[in-house]
């Protein structure tokens, strides 16, 4: 106690040395700029976005629109297949969250429990899948051989088992305290029972974490739409951005003249992945905690 | 009597239980394994009935042969290791191998120092507000896919891009440098790009480790005189050396990864001499544009082997002599 008092009285009058402040200085020179190199790129794409054909194959075009023209987003806007992409996108992601957080939990749990004898077994069951897989082309043709060929579900059933999501979940509910657990079987209740009323309501934040990592995944994810869907209008919008990055003329329906020679290929890409973007920009800065603490959980088991 | 009683309710529950007939023990447990009935149905249809997938690679796989792909893949006829033959002749798979190997100890000598340093620093900052701002902003582009980062790269280095305007109204250069399109810059790109994504997701791991760090050292350090250098350089880093060996062990055992997603979205044929990688080698032949599945799925196997092989050892050390693995 009284040592702590000691530091206590000490600390304020440690003065800080010049060599610290010129550190302290540099450091947040260092870091503002770091930080900000993160954000420059979506403000060009904003830029481009919003200028016209001409100032932006001249190479005028950086961080403020030049020749401001919102035809772009006109014509995103009224892409169909931006919109179906949208809409795939988001049935995958909250079906597809959903459903994994129920799988992924409900596995979990046993998982936990020290007395489940076979948790061993199938630990490893679950783990073998995390250092060898059977390659690209046997899970092409199971999908093939399954009749999800340019199915929705075929960017669904596989991603809905993640080891590594589940094994953030297992060490979280080992985490809780074995006595409650066991009163709560003395007072009768079965496994069910401890699992929704007890396990399940102590675990809501890493919950919350667990399942915006999987809606991250099903959300970005485009490669099961270029290898599973051909009918275009089913495809994500991740897929559809992909298509994108090849854009090399416009893709011109009856667009009047006039409008169409304000638009570039620059500006259409950029406009099309700004408007897909937006939503998770906004979305970001409110979830951010929840996915550093899932992390942090997950590291020290 | 009562003493008996008392030594019996103290021996450990484990014991007790390791000896409960198997009737009793089906009775208390029986839902457990009901729960895991979902996901090992899905595991052992989309993981293991893959790997039984791995036989391809020893046949000569016609997806016509049979009524269906499972016949097909009965009836097409063995060819023992003919694949493999294939595979050690062909220059091709030697450059992706090349290629990843190379990308990937690229990415390592480059990226994996930058997140220790930044979480340092970060940890240095003292005012909150300005802390969180720095995280934030440094976490964000983890969570964007590699489609989106590809088109933020290929506008800001494309011909029309930031950079090439630069570079031409500085007079370095005539005509737009085709970034994406040319070999010698093709890599470079690649561990730029990866490093800008993922500098500040993988600095989360040491900051966490920092934060573990007995305060107290700090202010014996500060009592003695050192000043933030020194406290870094004799405090902070030997406290997370044993977190920085493991993720270095770990990141060894990776490094047949070089970064599928990154690589399938920015590579083009221009740059197949240095850029193509196993992953994307196996696309392209398997199912791209060749549908040579026997031959695809025996590069891919050939991968996972090597793989898997790296990997464990890697676990393995981490888990002997940092206690800890991935699993």
């Amino acid at each position: 106690m009284a040592k702590e008092l000691k530091f206590k009285i000490k600390k304020p009058t440690i003065k800080q040395t010049k060599a610290d402040h010129i550190f302290d200085v540099i450091n947040v020179i260092i870091l503002s700029l770091l930080a900000f190199s993160m954000i420059l790129p979506f403000i060009n794409l904003l830029a481009v976005s919003l200028s016209s054909q001409v100032e932006i194959s001249s190479g005028r075009v950086s961080f403020w629109p030049r020749g401001f023209t919102d035809t772009a987003y006109r014509f995103v806007l009224q892409e169909s297949l931006f919109w179906s992409g949208m809409k795939v996108s988001l049935f995958v992601t909250i079906v597809g969250t959903v459903l994994a957080m129920i799988v992924t939990t409900m596995a979990a749990y046993p998982l936990s429990r020290k007395t489940f004898r076979e948790r061993k077994f199938f630990m490893i069951l679950f783990i073998i899948t995390m250092v060898f897989s059977g390659g690209l082309v046997p899970s092409y043709l199971l999908v093939l051989f399954l009749g999800l060929r340019d199915n929705i579900w075929a960017l669904i059933l596989p991603g809905l088992v993640s080891t590594y999501n589940m094994l953030l979940i297992k060490n979280y509910f080992e985490t809780l305290p074995e006595e409650i657990l066991e009163s709560a079987k003395i007072d009768g209740a079965n496994e069910f029972q401890i699992f929704i009323n007890i396990v399940l309501p102590l675990s809501l934040p890493t919950m919350a974490t667990v399942a915006l990592f999987y809606a991250v995944g099903f959300w970005n994810a485009y490669f099961g739409g270029v290898l599973y869907i051909s009918t275009p209008s089913k495809q994500p919008l991740q897929t559809y951005l992909r298509g994108l990055l090849a854009l090399s003329y416009i893709p011109i329906h009856d667009l009047p003249p006039e409008i169409a020679e304000r638009l570039s290929t620059d500006s259409i890409r950029a406009a099309t992945v700004f408007s897909a973007t937006v939503p998770i920009l906004i979305l970001y800065p409110f979830l951010q905690k929840y996915f550093v603490k899932g992390l942090v959980v997950g590291s020290d088991k | 009597m009562t003493s008996n009683q008392k030594e019996l309710s103290i021996k450990p529950p484990k014991q007790v239980k390791k000896k409960m007939p198997f009737v009793e023990y089906m009775k208390l447990n029986w839902m457990m394994f009901i729960f895991l009935i979902p996901a090992i149905t899905l595991v052992f249809i989309f993981n293991y009935i893959p790997m039984s997938g791995i036989v391809l690679a020893f046949k000569d796989f016609d997806i016509f042969a049979g009524d269906n792909i499972f016949d097909s893949i009965i009836v097409s006829p063995w060819v023992g290791f003919q694949q493999f033959h294939a595979l050690f002749a062909d220059h091709e798979v030697w450059n992706a191998f090349r290629n990843t190997l190379i990308i990937s100890t690229y990415k390592i000598v480059f990226l994996f120092p930058l997140p220790i340093m930044l979480a340092v620093m970060i940890n240095e900052l003292r005012h909150l507000a300005f802390k969180k701002v720095v995280q934030t902003l440094l976490y964000l582009p983890h969570f964007l896919s590699w489609v989106v980062i590809t088109a933020l790269f290929m506008q800001v280095l494309g011909p029309y891009g930031v950079i090439n305007n630069w570079l031409k109204e500085l007079g370095f250069i005539d005509r737009s440098i085709a970034f994406f399109g040319n070999a010698k810059t093709f890599r470079p790109l690649l561990v730029i790009s990866a490093g800008w994504k993922e500098i500040g997701w993988n600095a989360i791991v040491y900051l966490a480790a920092i934060t573990g760090i007995n305060p107290q050292l700090y202010e014996a350090a500060k009592m003695d005189g050192a000043n933030k250098i020194q406290q870094i350089a004799y405090i902070t880093i030997p406290s997370i050396t044993a977190t920085i060996a493991m993720l270095f062990i770990l990141r060894l055992g990776a490094i047949l990864d070089a970064g599928f997603d990154q690589v399938f979205n920015m590579y083009n044929s221009a740059v197949y001499s240095t850029g193509d990688i196993i992953g994307t080698f196996v696309y392209r032949k398997g199912l791209g544009e060749d549908l040579n599945f026997s031959f695809g799925t025996a590069v891919g196997l050939f991968n996972s082997v090597v793989a898997l092989i790296l990997i464990v050892s890697g676990n393995y050390i981490s888990s002997k002599y940092f206690k800890k693995g991935i699993w």
